[in-house]
């Protein structure tokens, strides 16, 4: 007899994308107003915790070893680097 | 050695011929061969999105007048169906783990659904299901600025990680009704589907919303 595996879990994180996602929507809209620094930041903390939801419930890393976390996680901290320096860095060349 | 042996013999060998690993437990190669894959295929994104982040950043005039807007409505709805798709494989995989083939074997089928209509949806939003509709058409045309071409580059390289994933999911479900797969098989279909899931999620945010 085959393991049973709990589904409710999926359900909540599938709600809370589609939360997320609507969220997403409502702050986006130029309608809504709302500045652009809060907007950005919020905007990419959004997708970012959509994506952690994502990985960690759907592709069951939460459930993996230290090992193989550390394996898909550790190699995301140089690109994070690169993004913030490299995007940083254009847009001072233009504002100075 | 034993797996190496029974290889050798010409019986298929199955996930868990190995013994649990100290650092990596009872995931299968497959499994981590696929999560190298998605780990080599995320830089590929990531680079595409840096170029993209250091272009419009350095950028005076993003969007130039006289090109359109990118729809945003009509894309959270594709974005909402490929996560439906994800929800969809996700049971998949749990059916698999089960045991039940028939309930595996639906579970595919919508999520290939949902990724013929992710792609039936960009195909209308780049060139249109009816005549003159379509970015294309309403002049956002590759090479013509940098805000047309990184869009095209972007979605479309996605686009083609969902052609392949709702092929991989296609073969998949008919091996699967040919009894010629495991849970296993399913999970690290799941891994490369959920993927690009995440990847979209991320896309869409960078390219649509910001």
């Amino acid at each position: 007899m085959a393991a049973h595996v709990d589904r409710r879990t999926y359900w909540i994180v599938f709600g809370s994308l589609a939360i997320l996602t609507v969220l997403e929507i409502l702050v986006a809209l130029p309608s809504m107003g709302v500045p652009k620094v809060p907007k950005v930041i919020s905007l990419i903390t959004m997708a970012l915790s959509k994506a952690a939801l994502v990985g960690l419930f759907f592709m069951h890393l939460k459930h993996e070893m230290r090992a193989l976390k550390l394996t898909v996680a550790l190699p995301f901290v140089f690109p994070a680097i690169y993004a913030v320096v490299l995007i940083g860095e254009a847009g001072w060349r233009l504002i100075r | 050695m034993s797996a190496i042996a029974t290889a050798a013999a010409g019986s298929p060998p199955v996930a868990h011929a190995l013994p649990a690993d100290e650092y990596f437990g009872s995931a299968s190669l497959g499994k981590i061969g696929m999560w190298i894959f998605l780990l080599s295929d995320a830089f590929s994104f990531g680079g595409l999105l840096l170029a993209y982040g250091i272009l419009r950043g350095g950028s005076e005039v993003w969007h130039h007048p006289g090109e359109p807007s990118l729809g945003i409505p009509f894309t959270a709805f594709l974005t909402f169906l490929l996560i439906c798709s994800s929800v969809t494989m996700v049971l998949a995989v749990a059916a698999a783990t089960e045991g039940h083939r028939r309930e595996t074997m639906i579970f595919l089928g919508l999520t290939a659904l949902g990724g013929i209509g992710f792609l039936t949806g960009q195909f209308h939003e780049y060139f249109g299901l009816v005549p003159h509709h379509g970015l294309v058409h309403e002049g956002l045309v590759f090479g013509h600025s940098a805000y047309a071409s990184t869009f095209y580059v972007i979605t479309s390289f996605h686009g083609a990680h969902v052609l392949t994933g709702t092929t991989y999911i296609l073969v998949t479900l008919a091996r699967t009704a040919a009894g010629k797969t495991n849970a296993n098989d399913i999970e690290v279909l799941g891994l490369f589907w959920h993927f690009v899931d995440l990847i979209w999620i991320l896309v869409f945010t960078f390219v649509y919303l910001l």
